[in-house]
């Protein structure tokens, strides 16, 4: 691997464009967590996710050389990688929605609730709140789901939402609104 | 614990701003809008409360050990490398074609050229195909039906030879009547 993490991205693509590929190892430590974490949320699934984003970054590395600069690296690595994770969902239309309380079982995994009660009544809520908001989530159209999660779960900006997802920031404002609004109606009674 | 049923609705004019407000999507002055609404609207402050309580446990993401991304770092570049050999997989054919053997092997191919020439006079036309002559099928004949047409003309050269003593006995005998018949006269 290359050792200096001091390179910014756009330095690092540049390399890899001059024929230099082994610095694409490096974007690929930097964004490995994340890319796993988006297509997490599509999948539900930790092999298929893996498999995804794996395949984000192949293609990234292919399409390198198309890479303008116009927009920042990561945008442009999300756009490929929510494009591939929307095709995903919708040829598997039926996901296996594995819920967050699955999750919160698997070690590390924390999804707190309702932390102010006691421990069994808090896992109980805990539990159901997550099942709640596994279905609310399935329930939605693929376009809010991954507004929402860019934005909530990876913290972009609607900005860059809107380039990832190739549209207008407004129609990012009407989704991720849409999105919360849907959650909030199911999750409140559980906070 | 809320019941759904029971949930403050906030303003329908400014529930968009509120989660834009909540994930600090708004600018200065829209900002400082919505803070102004919010000090007065009950319905919108419990909705932003709600959303401070509901969102930040879904953020949350699943922490995978360190060995997994280990692995998954390892597995990524070695098909980054696994792509990258097949996408320049004549590159290794043509490796051992270095510098050097280029010019060697287009020596050796001129030499061939000026040897071929040499020694077939000029004549580029042996290294011009012939177009072959086309022989219909029904000619070609296979060395029995060779032999059976030797035979018939051999028969056929029989039967001329026969005719050919049967005229002339006949002339024999004819002349020969005709000489008796003379000497008769006689």
């Amino acid at each position: 691997m290359v050792e200096s993490e001091d390179f910014r991205d756009e330095e690092l693509v540049e390399f890899c464009q001059r024929g230099q590929g082994q610095h694409f190892e490096l974007l690929v430590h930097r964004y490995m967590q994340k890319a796993f974490h988006i297509a997490f949320g599509f999948t539900r699934d930790t092999e298929s996710a893996k498999d995804l984003s794996q395949d984000a970054f192949l293609r990234a590395y292919t399409r390198i050389k198309q890479f303008d600069g116009r927009s920042s690296f990561y945008t442009w690595f999300y756009r490929i990688l929510v494009n591939l994770c929307l095709d995903y969902a919708r040829h598997h239309s039926k996901v296996a929605w594995e819920s967050l309380d699955n999750l919160r079982d698997k070690p590390g995994a924390e999804r707190q609730f309702a932390d102010s009660r006691s421990q069994p009544e808090q896992e109980a809520i805990a539990g159901e709140a997550s099942r709640k908001a596994s279905e609310t989530l399935e329930a939605m159209p693929n376009k809010q789901r991954t507004a929402f999660m860019l934005r909530n779960d990876q913290g972009l900006s609607i900005a860059d939402i809107a380039k990832v997802m190739k549209t207008t920031e407004g129609t990012v404002r009407v989704y991720l609104h849409r999105a919360v609004a849907a959650l909030r109606q199911s999750l409140v009674e559980f906070v | 614990m809320k019941h759904a049923m029971l949930l403050d609705n906030a303003c329908k004019n400014y529930e968009e701003d509120l989660v834009l407000y909540y994930y600090g999507e708004n600018n200065g002055a829209e900002r400082r809008r919505v803070e102004q609404h919010l000090s007065t609207c009950h319905g919108c402050k419990s909705f932003v409360d709600d959303l401070n309580r509901v969102l930040p446990p879904m953020a949350e993401q699943q922490k995978m050990p360190q060995a997994f991304w280990d692995n998954y770092y390892r597995e990524t570049v070695a098909k980054l490398e696994e792509q990258n050999e097949r996408k320049n997989w004549w590159r290794t054919w043509l490796t051992p074609v270095r510098g050097w053997m280029v010019p060697a092997f287009g020596t050796v191919a001129g030499t061939v050229l000026v040897v071929g020439l040499l020694f077939g006079k000029g004549d580029l036309s042996s290294f011009v195909e012939r177009p072959s002559r086309k022989v219909p099928q029904e000619i070609i004949a296979d060395s029995n039906q060779l032999e059976f047409f030797r035979t018939m003309d051999m028969l056929e050269s029989l039967d001329k030879l026969e005719q050919q003593d049967g005229t002339k006995s006949e002339l024999q005998n004819t002349h020969s009547s005709r000489v008796r018949l003379y000497k008769g006269v006689a």
